[in-house]
Order: C-alpha cells, then structure tokens, then sequence
C-alpha cells in the first residue's frame, strides 16, 4: 500500500456506489428490526404484568448507556464463541461464525430498537385516552385496538423521534467499518488511503451522507403530512 | 322494579330493537346491587337498576352521585366490586373471590357484549385519524366482521339518520363539536346495538350546538330504541324520559317515571336537585 495510485474518483465509483449501496440496506434493515423490537419495547415497558415492564426497562437503559462501537466489538468477537457454546450446549456440532453484515445489522437494530422503544412510549403515552376507551366500549380485540386505534394515534407524536433515529442510524452505519465490512464509509477509506486523495474522498462521502440524510428528511416530512392528515395544520405548518 | 331469576333462561336473540313483545321476559340491561369502589372511595352502594326493551331511561343527579360511573359500570368500562350484570339477555360471568368480590370477567363474552351495547361519550372520543365514514364503519368491520361494503352501506344510512352524510368523508378535527357528536351517535348506531348508553352527550358541547345534538337523541327516542343517559339537561330528559333515576351519593334516591321524580318526589334531596329555586 505505500504505493500512490494514480485513480480518482470516477475510478473508485463504482465501489463506492456499492458500499453506499451496503450502507442503505444495513441502515434500512436494521431500522426495520429496530422498529420491530422498539414496538415490542413499548407495549412490554407499557404493560401491567411488572416482571415484562422490568425486563424493557433493562433492555433499554442498558443500551443506550453502552457506546454502539463497544457493543458493536464486543458482539463480532464474543459473539461467535459464544453461539457456539450455545449450539454445542443443545447439541449442534461445529462452530458458528457471524459475518459482518449481520454482526452490524444485529448489533444496530438491537440499539434502535431500544432507542426507539422510548420514542415510541411517549408517541403511545400522548394517545388521549378516551379513543383507546371508545375502541374498548366498541368490543375491540386487543390486536384490533393495538393495529387500528393506537398504531396511528401514536405515529403523528412519534414521526419526529423516529426520523431522527434513522439520521442517527445512517451516520452510525460507518461504524461498522472497524470490523472491516465493506459499507460506505470503509470504501471511502481504502480509496482515500490508495489514492492519498483525502481530501477529496472524504469530501465526497460527506457529499453521499448529506444526500441520503437530506432524501429521507424528505421522505419523512411527507410521512409526517401523511399520518397527522386528521390534524387541521396550526402551528407547524 | 323487581328482578325476575329466569330472566337469563331465554335468551332473545333478535338484535332489532321493538321486536320483542313487551310480555316477554327481556333484559336489555339489569343490574343489580353493583357495588363500585374507586380504593376507599364507594361510589355506588348497591344500585340496581332495571331497563325496559325501548325504554328510555335517564340518569340524574349531582356530580360524584355516580352518575357516569353506574353508567360506564353497564358497558363494563368499569367493572364493578359487587353485584350482577345482565346485558342483552346474557348474564355477565364475574370471576369472583372467596368473599363474594368480583376480580375478573371473561374476556370473550365482554367483548362480545360490548358490541351490543355502544356508548356515545361527553367528549365524542372520534378517532381522529380515520374520516367520518372511517369512524363508524370501522368497528362494524372490525368487531363484526361486516364485509367494507356492508358497512359503508351501514354506514351512510346512519349519517343520513344524524343528517351527517354530507360530511362523510371530512376529519373529526374539521367538525364542531355538535357535528362531532352527531357521527358519534352515528357510530354507535352502526353496530345496531340493543342499548345506547349516553354518558352526558351535550355537556362538552358550545350552548347554540346543544339542540342539534338532543333533536337526534329525541327522534332516536322516538323510534323506541333502547338508551340509558346520563345528562343534566332537566328538561330534556323529564320530555323525552320513560324512566328517571335520582342518584345520590352512590344510591338511588328516587326512581320512577318523570312525573314521580320530578314532580312529586318523596326524597327532599331529589326535590331539591330538580328545582333548586323551590
């Protein structure tokens, strides 16, 4: 590697294209998940039956009190042993190995769902109670009052919370490049680091996380227009 | 006033109300010494309370007489401590304990129940995330299993009814509070219920926005459907009611026709609630 290659840019295009790529769905998959598991969080730190309560609550203080890069390290060496112990235990045999794109996937939605598991308390939280009792007085089921009353009754309040995990998310996706997966920005790093054009390739992966921040900023502010369509526009608007 | 013990052995299953013969024995809604405590506070010692198929009955008296608490205990909102619950001919199965005290019911039953009982609330309780079409067809196919179309035909009948169509497919939050109440009577009647419970329909309401809303409860009375108020509106409920109960401090005062209650009362307090310049 001491030796300076004389490629730019367009040269390195099309590999950046694809970790841009990597980092899209890693960021999209691992919301996903979050989203999932930041639902379950809620209902569990919502419920009556106190030992549910007690376990979210540990599930979501402890992460996001432990920085994602230790986590994040810690699951892609520990990991693997320790499935494999697990897999022996209950009698599989051999060694299970995690590659990186799930080590990162698993790692960053385990961490969103817990984030957004308090986002999604409060959204759930500010739901006036009278439409959860009429649901109630009509002989909803649990799943029916759930899906149909408090989904979209909570999603107005918890759009913006949830458009800000998912700019945190894709910024934390370059985290994944210290186990060496190959996203955006461990690309960019291989490419600066050939070329000696620093300045440039970093430049250009600012560029690439400004345009996908400022796309799904986009895309949220018509989510947000979309699920408060019940809401005469006052002061936000 | 008096309970019958076979009222639970024939049950009617006709969900149209005025079909059954006033002879027969039908119980919309029977409770009987319900018992409601909020922890110490006892807010209704042992009411019982019977309710005729096509009957109107209101439900009077000061705030915290329990008004709205027996009326929520009749759909189950809140359950009560003590007593017996009849609601459309089926005898509400209480899990009790060892003193008598109810700690649980089943499930299934109430929310089968509980669609044959709606309640239209004080504070309307819309869902402002579906439109006013949306609102009343979707516990029809939710809770019903109504087909979408079936219910949107359900649906439209019922707006008309409350003179609501031409706001079928506005948001909650773009109507007043009058047209609110309206298409939430209009949600209530969509699951053809065998009682409507009020629970102080008009008390959240602008005063110009009143009438409007107690002419659809008058016409709905004079169909001769099955409804239970709760309401402060005196002359209202004298006008329209077969049945009036004086609640007080969690007990009935005085229960009877309009004229007994309101013109005549035996009870003192009673008077006095219903024409305190007297």
């Amino acid at each position: 590697m001491n030796q300076v290659s004389q490629e730019g840019l367009i040269d390195w295009a099309g590999p950046i294209a694809e970790g841009a790529l990597t980092t899209i769905e890693i960021a999209v998959l691992s919301y996903a998940i979050g989203l999932v598991l930041g639902l379950i969080g809620a209902s569990a730190r919502l419920s009556p039956w106190a030992p549910l309560r007690g376990l979210a609550t540990a599930y979501s203080t402890a992460v996001r009190a432990i920085p994602e890069l230790l986590l994040l390290i810690l699951l892609y060496y520990a990991g693997p042993p320790a499935l494999t112990a697990i897999a022996n235990a209950l009698g599989f045999a051999g060694n299970v190995t995690i590659n990186g794109f799930v080590t990162a996937v698993g790692v960053l939605a385990f961490v969103q769902g817990a984030y957004m598991t308090e986002v999604l308390r409060g959204a759930i939280l500010a739901i006036p109670g009278g439409q959860l009792e009429a649901a109630n007085a009509f002989g909803f089921s649990p799943w029916a009052r759930f899906s149909r009353i408090v989904i979209p009754g909570m999603l107005p309040n918890a759009i913006p919370g949830m458009s800000n995990l998912w700019l945190i998310l894709i910024k934390d996706t370059a985290l994944v490049s210290v186990i060496g997966f190959n996203e955006l920005f461990f690309t960019i790093q291989q490419a600066a680091d050939s070329t000696r054009a620093q300045f440039l390739f970093y430049a250009a992966a600012g560029v690439i996380y400004l345009a996908m921040t400022l796309t799904s900023t986009a895309l949220f502010a018509r989510l947000e227009r979309y699920v408060r369509r019940g809401q005469p526009a006052t002061e936000e608007a | 006033m008096t309970s019958s013990p076979n009222a639970n052995t024939a049950p009617d299953t006709s969900s149209s109300p005025g079909a059954t013969p006033a002879s027969a024995i039908a119980r919309p809604v029977e409770a009987r010494h319900i018992v409601k405590r909020f922890g110490d506070l006892e807010v209704l010692r042992d009411v019982s309370l019977q309710v005729d198929e096509g009957s109107v009955t209101s439900i009077i008296g000061a705030s915290g007489s329990g008004k709205s608490t027996l009326l929520r205990c009749l759909n189950l909102l809140e359950r009560p401590v003590q007593g017996e619950l009849t609601i459309a001919d089926e005898a509400i199965l209480f899990d009790r304990n060892r003193q008598g005290d109810i700690i649980g019911l089943d499930r299934r039953q109430l929310q089968r129940l509980r669609a044959r009982v709606s309640m239209v609330f004080q504070q309307f309780n819309l869902w402002p995330h579906f439109t006013v079409l949306g609102n009343i067809t979707e516990a029809p196919m939710r809770v019903q299993k109504l087909s979408r179309k079936h219910a949107i035909r359900r649906a439209d009948h019922y707006l008309e009814r409350v003179g609501m169509a031409d706001k079928r497919d506005s948001y909650p939050a773009f109507l007043s509070g009058g047209q609110q109440q309206r298409v939430a009577i209009a949600r209530a009647l969509a699951m053809e219920p065998r009682v409507l419970l009020f629970d102080e329909p008009t008390s959240a309401l602008d005063p110009e926005r009143v009438s409007e809303v107690l002419s659809v409860i008058r016409s709905l009375a004079d169909e001769g459907r099955t409804m239970v108020m709760v309401t402060h509106e005196m002359a209202f409920a004298r006008e329209v009611s077969d049945q009036v109960v004086f609640l007080d401090q969690g007990v009935v005062g005085v229960a009877g026709t309009p004229q007994e209650v309101f013109d005549n009362s035996p009870n003192e307090r009673c008077r006095r609630f219903v024409s305190p310049a007297a």
